[in-house]
């Protein structure tokens, strides 16, 4: 998901007078193409509609139409018991992603610039990082309890490895005339990583947060899915459980909503953060 | 791998670093299984031999080998393997068959390009795991929902980088390929394709790790079989040896599709980075 990410997006490596103008090209054309996806969403919504409140091809239990869902989405944002959920979702999901931030991008820095480290310890975090740790899931839920712990452990656990990773490539590819010139300017130890290391490690760093944050998700909902206490993911299997589909497609719709804002909030601090380096060389892993 | 261990702004001062730099590729192997079996004797003489750790929460290594024992002699590996197995390669075919062509139709036609695109990665975004009480509640308890969490989870990292592929294949290649009088299906063939295949074979091995967790996910809350069935069980009963035996099983069916994708990749298209 790294690497295609600015290829919906109009990149904007540097900000010179020479990329502002066909930008603003784009743009334009871009604007047709909006339309005619709006165009393309509402005639399969319609579709949807006529196929099963009109034509009643589908049974509306199984697949209620856009407009039942609709309802169910307006009435979720006026229920209080949503709101509980969603909080105590996103909370945990936010405690376990700093956690990760933090762990991820220190360790992710030593590895990176130590070749002792490299040595001794990036093959087991590859190992560890390919392993499907979704599955570790009903472990921590059997250690940590039905609670909130046992989330949060999840979602440092999954989120954690990709920014481990990500910040490690990064600070390998750093390039070495900037660390010389670091080092002729006097910066060394501490200073050389801050002020040398860090910034151009930053963009590998966000596209690994970014990775993490999507398998976070994953697992505070599984998390809730497996342990039932509260949460999203609990409403929504509940939901689906008593068969009601229109709260229970609502539901899916918020969450995605929830993933597409996270996700657009991470490219857009990477456009902040770190505006001079072009998305595109930043692959990162995957 | 070694290539990446060699590599960096911070070598050649000496030390330990440098030398481990240094080795050749046998060396730098032979050190790395030193380390693996230096980590599992550790890992066993803390939570088996000294017991720092409770060995139900984290078992050691031979307790693990035990449990995969126990696995194969109870018939219970043999008898949820290949559901699992079966669900896996069913919805990674559909998602093969289903993301190429329309991986490929996105990158030669704009206009579907701009309306699947933004659809595509919407749903991406969304980790598959939020519509597995949908598919469980449409096709049932059982097979039905795994496969469609495994293509749904595997369909998109195909398609995306098809079309990814198509959309950046380097236009003075094309423009050469005009010069020398290439019709379009001459084009296809000789420029689009070859440049599309290393992120089509991207996409796979994306598209198998993602599988994986879809397959997991959905065998873990909605189905009485298959290995993920198989993990919650011996984790609820305590069995945690079972349970990591089940999902070592996992990983290896995870990193050794993996390298199928890779060694078709040598095999189909050896001209690419991994190919080669």
């Amino acid at each position: 998901m790294d690497e295609e990410g600015p290829l919906m997006t109009v990149t904007s490596a540097t900000g010179t007078m020479r990329i502002v103008r066909p930008r603003r090209a784009i743009r334009a054309g871009e604007g047709k193409w909006t339309l005619l996806l709006i165009a393309v969403v509402l005639a399969i919504l319609l579709i949807w509609e006529a196929a099963v409140s009109w034509l009643q091809l589908v049974p509306a239990a199984f697949l209620p139409p856009p407009t039942a869902v609709f309802a169910s989405f307006l009435e979720l944002l006026v229920r209080p018991d949503f709101w509980t959920a969603f909080w105590y979702s996103l909370q945990n999901l936010a405690i376990g992603l700093v956690l990760a931030i933090i762990v991820g991008v220190v360790v992710g820095l030593a590895v990176g610039w130590s070749a002792v480290l490299r040595f001794t310890v990036a093959p087991f975090l590859w190992l560890l990082y390919s392993t499907p740790k979704v599955a570790l899931a009903p472990l921590f839920i059997l250690v940590l309890g039905l609670g909130s712990e046992s989330k949060i452990a999840l979602v440092f656990l999954l989120a954690v490895f990709p920014i481990i990773l990500n910040t490690m490539e990064g600070a390998v590819t750093v390039s070495t005339s900037l660390v010389n010139a670091g080092r002729v300017y006097g910066v060394n130890g501490i200073a050389l990583g801050w002020k040398v290391i860090f910034p151009a490690t930053l963009p590998y760093s966000l596209a690994g947060i970014q990775r993490g944050a999507a398998l976070g998700f994953t697992g505070e909902v599984l998390g809730e899915f497996l342990g039932g206490t509260g949460g999203l993911g609990h409403m929504l299997e509940f939901a689906a459980y008593q068969f009601e589909m229109a709260e229970a497609i609502a539901m899916v719709i918020v969450m995605v909503i929830i993933a597409n804002l996270t996700l657009g909030l991470i490219s857009l601090l990477r456009k902040r953060l770190a505006p001079w380096y072009d998305d595109r060389k930043v692959a990162g892993v995957s | 791998m070694s290539a990446f261990l060699a590599s960096g702004p911070n070598l050649g001062r000496g030390g330990i670093g440098a030398w481990l730099a240094g080795l050749s590729s046998a060396g730098k192997a032979g050190v790395l299984a030193i380390e693996v079996v230096v980590m599992l004797v550790i890992w066993q003489l803390v939570v088996g031999v000294f017991g720092w750790i409770n060995p139900v929460f984290f078992p050691p290594p031979l307790a693990i080998a035990q449990g995969f024992g126990e696995l194969v002699s109870s018939g219970v590996l043999a008898a949820n393997l290949p559901i699992s197995l079966q669900a896996w390669l069913i919805g990674f075919a559909l998602a093969v068959v289903i993301g190429i062509p329309l991986g490929l139709l996105m990158g030669s036609v704009l206009p579907v390009d701009r309306v699947v695109g933004p659809i595509a990665w919407t749903i991406y975004a969304t980790p598959s795991i939020a519509y597995q009480p949908l598919a469980k509640a449409w096709f049932g308890f059982g097979i039905g929902p795994v496969i469609f969490l495994v293509t749904i989870s595997a369909v998109f990292p195909i398609l995306l980088n098809i079309a990814a592929g198509m959309r950046t294949t380097n236009t003075s290649i094309i423009r050469a390929g005009r010069v020398y009088g290439a019709n379009r299906m001459q084009l296809y063939r000789s420029v689009y394709l070859p440049s599309t295949v290393p992120f089509l074979f991207a996409g796979l091995r994306q598209a198998v790790v993602l599988a994986t967790i879809g397959m997991v996910v959905a065998e873990l809350s909605g189905s009485s079989s298959g290995m993920g069935a198989v993990i919650i069980r011996a984790a609820n009963t305590y069995q945690t040896d079972q349970a990591f035996a089940a999902i070592a099983v996992v990983v290896v069916w995870s990193v050794g599709m993996t390298q199928v994708v890779t060694l078709v990749e040598r095999w189909v298209a050896p001209w690419t980075r991994k190919g080669r």
